[in-house]
């Protein structure tokens, strides 16, 4: 039987070609991912073992949990530097102040949009910095840059910078010295850096306190870390922690791991969706190929070959095939990891050298995946074949389609279990975050395993809907036909098309939806027409002089102005949202927000407003007294409740006046909202608080729908990483269209003989083709369009109490999905089409 | 029974349908050359029923092919109605197949996922063309299809199959009919109801058919029978009957000895 199989095989090359490649794509992206993963892990491990290296124990403050998002820095202070510089044990200390900073660049815009800049004082030996032109900072008003700063900032060497932090007003810095990093590197992981001098550090980072972020110590000779670390353990107190350098460079590599182990998954997953994908079009061509060997197999069992037989053969071919695409597919993969590797080493982490590091697993896995998935695939085509009657060798006319009821309603129930899969997911039935979104991933594959099945259903009503289109002409006429003649062969190419049209479609609803819920809020509750806000890129939020407002309340057109400044603060012991202002009555107003209970005008020192929800639950009401701690406060201050307000997501929190707000993490106000006067130009009083804002590079004024458009950025960028990562299941799919198409042609090549002997040109014959691949492209676009659509509705339906209440259709993703697949389907039909055309009339139309 | 009757009066002085002189068709090179066709000459008169007869292998369908512009000749002239049809590109071979020329294949005639009547209708589709009603309907009738009408192919008998494959061939009203053994594949009852209609194409419509089978009977339902041995024509009979059939084919398989088995 074996050597059937291989001659089987050896005669069907082009076949088999194509739908290896579906197999080799798979494997190649599951092996890729693995290795991108572990070599990325790899090069950061490196790069984090680079950090304070010939340190022997690391001495950092207590971080208390969620101080202000963590942009309010404690820090090892002087007393204990002291303390360990004293102990005999230590023969060096070097200190590291740090943290993020704004500066300005030669446009006058803040430099860096993800990667942060950082400020750090020029005595750190926390990496090796080199030296290219000039000195070190020596006086306060002095700064070295990164290379990388440079660059990105248009500034150089001599010039005047621009920087200030949360604790500083904006200052002008003399660019003195320009220095890169070991190994000729620019920047660290893509980063900007500014080195002070350590005291104008500490004024940036520190607001002026004489502690620093980090103390890295090395020991006498003859000291090992943990005898240091026993020793610097009394010095250190209470204070902060000390921890041996090895720990340090363990806790930095975990952090790290679990970040790349998540765009791992991340990446698994996609690659997973693609291997799905791949299923179809493996399940599909072995089931035409046993179609059109119908006759062969009913040959080989009327002389005596058993079912088992017929199986094994099916099987043993899919099987060699999955063995050599598979590992052509792990090798590729692992090649093409590497690649990313340096690509990604070299792009975003700046590296010097990368590291490749290929884990066991991926090879292994992707072999294992693709073997199986093929050998899984044919099995329902094989068992199929081997239920071939031994009388069909004798039968001669052309078989009807077996009905497909049986079909349908396996579909509508598989579909209906996973639809519960995802509704049991999103409300979170099972325990744990995990299972939840196991059980939404795994419903959502079933959902798409039933409605291809009951895509052979759907499949006649809609491809005669479409069919409309090509009326007109009869070869158009007669392409559609050919779609529908064979519903499971057009739904299992379709279905493999819309898997990735679903998910697409699925993502860009909920977000539009969300986007329209985010607007539909703006535009019910808030009266401003105006937003002074930063960028959401900024590494440190963006924050404007408060004093401004008095001139933006005095512009022409400018009816009422008020500024938010924000915190998260310790109220009664609990962590909550504190904003204050100096116009709460005209906030409220402004934000739509409505007053329960009390009053919220002339808010004085020691009374606060809060929300109903928050009031409740402390269990509180006006006329009672809380206690807040604020971020960068060290004592607690006592409050009475004025005013309650009503539940809504823009006025939620509490309010205080803003004489505290030297206390709050931005110390100026971080929002404003201007409301424009009935009848002034709105184009003129923006350009008028523009000009009044020229001195703040941090905000800019935006209307409601560019205000809207940035909050909302990051989910432009999700639809688009997420269509990218699909790229390689469409691509699995396209050439599942590929593939049927040419399969059918060859197929029908006796009645393409006789269509061509009685007089059908060319032309027509590829017009034929294409309208049949068209369609079913357009119909699996169809398909996933559907099928995201209601994905999205239910997910949304799912977040309407989170506030989601909108649903929203993107149809310009929609629009331009359904142009990829006509052009999909064109492409496609180009290899079946001129195959089509060119069929030997003569070879096909005379009969063996 | 002399073996080449004279031409019957009439038949002479209708013009040729189909004409074709000198014909060479050889398969392959050196060695192996087959020569399919050699130096074959032969006019079909417009309005007759002629059929093709000679052992396998001996160039019936090559004859037929290279008639009807599926096939080129190496050598020689073929030309159907005012057509001269050598030399021409497969576009222009294509419209004359379309509209000069009607084909009936011995199976696989018909599109499964058309109905009989979208069959029969299927050149003037392809044409672009509307097809005369008053013709069609009178070819539906004299087949006796028109409660077939609506069927798909997979829902008819094989010799229902034919008529329909009849009728299509006759829909456009073509120069020529080429039918390449039309019966091969049908019982005698409804390769009769197939054969009867040819001839009252003929008789009744003016049609000229070519017919190539291996059946006696079947040939003496054409006005004459053209027999090929080794690529070139040995008998030339007119108004045959089965009996006349038989006789002559045990005539020049005595003479010449089964030879160009080339299959
Ligand atoms: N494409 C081809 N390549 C090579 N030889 C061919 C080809 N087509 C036909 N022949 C040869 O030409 C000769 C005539 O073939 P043809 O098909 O015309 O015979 P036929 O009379 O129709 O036979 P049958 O009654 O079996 O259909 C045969 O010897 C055949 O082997
Ligand atoms: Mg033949």
């Amino acid at each position: 039987m074996l050597r059937a199989t291989l001659k089987g095989m050896a005669a069907r090359k082009a076949r088999l070609i194509l739908t290896s490649i579906a197999v080799v794509l798979g494997s190649a992206f599951i092996a890729a991912a693995l290795v991108l993963t572990a070599s990325i892990q790899a090069t950061v491990d490196d790069l984090n073992g680079d950090a304070y290296a010939g340190a022997d124990v690391i001495v950092q403050p207590v971080e208390p949990e969620n101080r202000g998002d963590r942009l309010v820095r404690d820090g090892v202070s002087a007393e204990t530097l002291a303390a360990i510089e004293a102990n005999d044990d230590v023969a060096s200390v070097s200190t590291t102040v740090t943290w993020m900073v704004n500066a300005l660049g030669d446009d006058g815009k803040i430099v860096g949009g993800f990667a942060p800049t950082m400020a750090v004082n020029w005595g750190d030996e926390s990496v090796e910095r080199e030296l290219r032109e000039g000195r070190g900072p020596e006086t306060a008003g002095e700064v070295a840059v990164s290379a990388r700063f440079v660059t990105e900032s248009g500034l150089g060497l001599g010039d005047t910078v621009e920087a200030y932090s949360l604790a500083t007003d904006q200052t002008a810095y003399e660019i003195v010295g320009v220095f890169g990093y070991s190994g000729d590197r620019d920047s660290l992981s893509g980063a900007t850096e500014l080195a002070f001098t350590t005291a104008e550090a500490q004024r940036l980072v520190f607001d002026g306190e004489d502690v620093y972020t980090t103390v890295a110590v090395t020991g006498a000779d003859g000291v090992s870390g943990d005898e240091l670390l026993a020793a610097l353990e009394p010095a250190v107190g209470d204070e902060a922690e000390a921890l041996t350098w090895q720990a340090y460079v363990d806790d930095l590599n975990a952090e790290t791991a679990e970040a790349t182990s998540l765009i791992g998954y991340f990446l698994l997953g996609f690659g997973l969706i693609a291997v799905f994908v791949s299923v179809f079009l493996i399940a599909n061509t072995f089931s035409i190929v046993i179609a059109g060997r119908l006759k062969e197999i009913a040959m080989m069992r009327a002389v005596g070959a058993s079912r088992g037989q017929i199986i094994r053969s099916v099987l043993a071919e899919a099987g060699l095939l999955g063995a050599v695409a598979s590992v052509v597919g792990a090798g590729l993969g692992v090649a093409a990891g590497a690649g990313l590797t340096s690509l990604v080493g070299n792009s975003f982490l700046d590296t010097a050298s990368t590291s490749v590091a290929v884990p066991a697993a991926a090879p292994v896995a992707a072999v294992a995946v693709g073997l199986v998935v093929t050998v899984l695939s044919a099995l329902l085509p094989a068992v199929r074949a081997s239920k071939t009657p031994p009388v069909e060798a004798m039968r001669e006319a052309v078989k009807a389609d077996k009905p497909i009821t049986g079909v349908t309603v396996t579909g509508l129930l598989v579909t209906l279990v996973g639809a519960t899969g995802i509704v049991l997911g999103l409300t979170e039935t099972f325990d744990g975050d995990k299972a939840n979104l196991a059980a939404a991933a795994v419903g959502a594959g079933i959902v798409f395993v039933g409605v291809a099945l009951l895509t052979a259903w759907l499949s006649k009503p809609v491809v005669a809907l479409l069919g409309a289109v090509w009326s007109w002409s009869f070869a158009g006429r007669l392409g559609r036909l050919n779609a529908s003649r064979n519903p499971r062969r057009t739904a299992v190419t379709a279905a493999a098309l819309m898997i990735g049209v679903t998910l697409v479609t699925a993502t860009a609803t909920l977000l539009t939806s969300v986007k329209a819920s985010l607007a539909e809020q703006f535009e019910s509750s808030i009266k401003a027409e105006l937003f002074i806000t930063g960028p959401v890129t900024s590494s440190v939020p963006a924050t404007f002089d408060p004093a401004l407002m008095d001139d933006i309340r005095d512009a022409d057109g400018v009816a009422a102005a008020v500024e938010l400044y924000y915190d998260l603060a310790q109220v009664d012991g609990t962590e909550q949202y504190v904003n204050a202002t100096t116009d709460l009555a005209g906030g409220i107003e402004l934000f739509g927000g409505e007053v329960l209970q009390g009053t919220v005008a002339d808010l004085e020192e020691g009374q606060t407003v809060v929300n109903e929800w928050s009031a409740n639950e402390l269990g509180i009401g006006v006329g009672d007294t809380v206690t807040m701690t604020f971020s960068r406060g060290s004592e607690a201050h006592e409050f009475t409740i004025t005013g309650i307000l009503a539940d809504n997501e823009d006025t939620d929190g509490w309010y205080v006046d803003p004489s505290y707000a030297a206390e709050f993490y931005t110390p100026k106000p971080t929002t404003a909202l201007v409301d424009v006067a009935d009848g002034a130009d709105v184009d003129e009083v923006t350009a008028e608080v523009e000009s009044i804002l020229a001195d703040e590079p941090a905000v800019s004024v935006q209307n409601h729908e560019e205000y809207l458009a940035q909050v909302t950025v990051f989910f432009d960028y999700a639809v688009i990483a997420i269509q990218l990562l699909l790229a390689l299941a469409m691509i699995v799919a396209v050439i599942g269209v590929v593939n049927t198409l040419v399969l059918s042609v060859l197929e029908r090549t006796r009645e393409l003989g006789m269509l061509r002997a009685i007089g059908m040109t060319r032309g027509q014959t590829t017009r034929m083709v294409t309208v049949e691949s068209v369609t079913i492209a357009l119909f699996g676009a169809l398909l996933g369009i559907g099928t995201g659509l209601l994905l999205g509705w239910i997910v949304q339906q799912a977040l309407v109490p989170s506030g989601i209440e909108e649903f929203a259709v993107p149809t310009a993703l929609i629009a331009a999905y359904l142009g990829a697949a006509v052009l999909v389907g064109l492409l496609a039909a180009i290899a079946p089409a001129v195959r089509a055309s060119k069929v030997d009339i003569l070879g096909a139309i005379s009969y063996e | 029974m002399p073996l080449a009757n004279p031409p019957a009066p009439q038949l002479t002085r209708t013009r040729a349908a189909v004409d074709a002189t000198n014909l060479l068709r050889a398969y392959g090179s050196g060695e192996a050359q087959v020569v399919a066709l050699r130096n074959v000459s032969v006019q079909f008169a417009s309005g007759a029923f002629t059929a093709i007869m000679g052992p396998s292998g001996s160039g019936k369908s090559t004859l037929m092919h290279c008639l009807a512009g599926l096939d080129t000749v190496d050598r020689g002239s073929v030309r159907i109605g005012d057509t001269e049809i050598t030399g021409l590109n497969d576009k222009a071979l294509t419209r004359l197949r379309r509209d000069k020329i009607g084909f009936i294949f011995q199976q696989f005639n018909l599109l499964p996922t058309l109905t009989a009547e979208e069959n029969i209708l299927l050149p003037a589709s392809i044409a672009g063309a509307k097809a005369d009603p008053a013709w069609i309907g009178r070819v539906i009738a004299t087949l006796d299809l028109a409660d077939r009408l609506t069927h798909k192919p997979t829902e008819l008998s094989g010799g229902q199959q034919q008529r329909v494959a009849c009728a299509r061939a006759l829909a456009t009203r073509p120069e020529v009919v080429f039918a390449d053994e039309p019966t091969g594949n049908l019982d005698t009852r409804s390769s009769g109801e197939v054969l009867r209609f040819l001839r009252r194409s003929v008789d009744d419509f003016g049609q000229t058919i070519v017919m190539v089978t291996h059946d006696p009977s079947a040939a003496a339902h054409a006005d004459r029978v053209v027999f090929l041995a080794d690529g070139q024509i040995v008998e030339d009979l007119h108004r045959p009957t089965a009996d006349s059939v038989i006789d002559t084919m045990r005539g020049f398989e005595n003479r010449v000895p089964l030879a160009g088995e080339g299959r």
